[in-house]
């Protein structure tokens, strides 16, 4: 795939990039970026939420580390067989459609149900074969608890059935700046237009 | 629908051995034991267990009234009315309390506190050292009926779960240890309010109960289809469709909690 050129051109500027100035903060994963904006959380952020997440790389974070840019978030499990290749496919399809000057504002979240099977390593294993690129994309793993709290916030339903598999709602989910839910599409056969269009209404994203 | 096919079957295992000591006494007092079980989901698709197994927890005997909750909020600021986050609770948030930290009169303090989300009961039960009880606990400890830990064999309990579930709820809501006590000495398990579970977003109800036809299946992911295992339990279906209706953030007139806690 086309992407994958890239994912290993900004590997490499990112290790070149560490620790040096703001201009190359975008290479950075979105988890491990320089600090965030400060400053108290609005009343409808999901960054409201104290509990801590573990990325693909390793790294221990809250949500609020996200603050700053958009980001389209879905749950998913690593080991789904039926949707949740559908609605990555889908994410992947819209990073494909941003316009240029949205880029550098829109970062990707994938947070795994699947709290037993999903590890670090496993989310890693799913970076890799799906080719999520690691400048935009995050992968976060939680406690069986807060995977729940997270999921009554963005609304999905969850329920572990006896293959292991999940029965979950398919929700694709726009969260502003700030943390706070802009824009929901549920369902699998949308097309991007309506995410790209919802993205264009976000204040402080527009030209 | 067929009312006369109840299906509901509960084994009970042995329980585990509890010990205790001093300190939990009190806490005791106003908890019970229930016994590990199968649980028996009223809705699974093929792939799901016919049976759960839930190990033996303690469930508070009454729900939370608002006399409790009140020591709650002056503990924890942050969950008061004025001070809670939007996302957190809804905007009907404790709308029944004529102040901050007023519930109003005296014999309200017994009466189940309701309009309280789902963050807040969790935040509750996580002060007072316990947890919301799950969908399968919670519906463990309630399929006991006045005598067994099974109502399938009462008709009189069954009877008065349907009357309670058909009857609107009343403007004025009794004491949380008003009633008669079920097998396990729970009260008001069913007859004064719905309760929230931690799970509650496991629930996957159509808005019409009456089958899976309802079911946006674009919305949901997995292979089999949604059925009831008994579909004559007209109270299981009603929980399980409130619970699937519900957000965590919503607020209910009729709506409360209870706390269980590991053995």
């Amino acid at each position: 795939m086309k992407a994958q050129l890239p994912i290993l051109l900004i590997v490499g500027i990112l290790s070149l990039a560490h620790g040096e100035s703001d201009k190359k903060d975008a290479t950075k994963p979105p988890c491990c970026r320089d600090a965030p904006p400060a400053g108290p959380y609005t009343d409808q952020s999901l960054y409201l939420l104290d509990s801590m997440w573990t990325s693909d790389v390793g790294k221990e974070i809250k949500l609020g580390a996200l603050r700053g840019r958009i980001q389209i978030v879905a749950m998913f499990f690593a080991q789904c067989e039926y949707a949740c290749p559908i609605i990555v496919g889908q994410m992947k399809k819209l990073e494909a459609a941003l316009p240029d000057f949205m880029r550098d504002q829109v970062d990707f979240l994938l947070i795994s149900m699947d709290s037993e099977r999903d590890t670090v390593a496993a989310l890693h294993d799913y970076r890799t074969k799906t080719n999520l690129d690691v400048a935009h994309w995050t992968l976060l793993r939680g406690g069986e608890d807060d995977v729940r709290e997270l999921a009554a916030l963005l609304g999905i339903n969850y329920k572990r059935d006896g293959k292991g598999q999940f029965t979950h709602t398919n929700l694709i989910t726009v969260l502003n700046q700030d943390g706070e839910v802009a824009f929901q599409q549920t369902g699998l056969d949308t097309a991007t237009d309506q995410i790209l269009s919802a993205l264009k209404k976000i204040p402080e994203i527009s030209k | 629908m067929n009312a006369h096919c109840l299906l509901w079957v509960t084994l009970l295992l042995p329980a585990f051995q509890l010990d205790l000591d001093a300190g939990t006494e009190v806490a005791l007092q106003k908890t019970v034991e229930i016994p590990a079980g199968d649980f028996k989901p009223l809705f699974r698709s093929e792939d799901d267990l016919k049976k759960i197994p839930v190990r033996g927890f303690r469930l508070d005997k009454t729900p939370v009234s608002n006399s409790d909750y009140l020591k709650f909020v002056r503990a924890n600021p942050k969950w008061q009315r004025d001070q809670v986050k939007r996302i957190f609770a809804d905007s009907n948030y404790l709308n029944n309390w004529p102040g901050n930290l007023d519930f109003g009169d005296e014999t309200n303090g017994n009466q189940p506190v309701v309009f309280v989300s789902w963050f807040a009961a969790k935040a509750y039960s996580q002060w007072k050292g316990g947890r919301l009880a799950t969908n399968a606990e919670w519906e463990l400890a309630g399929a006991a009926g006045y005598k067994s830990s099974d109502a399938k064999n009462e008709p009189e309990f069954q009877k008065d779960i349907q009357t309670w579930y058909f009857t609107p709820s009343p403007e004025t809501l009794h004491a949380v240890d008003a009633g008669r006590a079920n097998f396990y000495g729970l009260k008001n398990m069913h007859g004064l309010i719905w309760e929230w579970t931690s799970d509650f977003n496991s629930a996957f109800v159509s808005g019409d109960a009456r089958g899976d036809n309802g079911l946006d299946r674009q919305l949901f992911c997995g292979s089999g289809s949604l059925g009831a295992s008994d579909r004559s339990d007209y109270a299981a279906f009603m929980r399980y469709g409130f619970r699937s209706s519900l957000k965590a953030s919503y607020t209910v007139h009729n709506l409360g909690f209870r706390c269980a806690y590991d053995l």
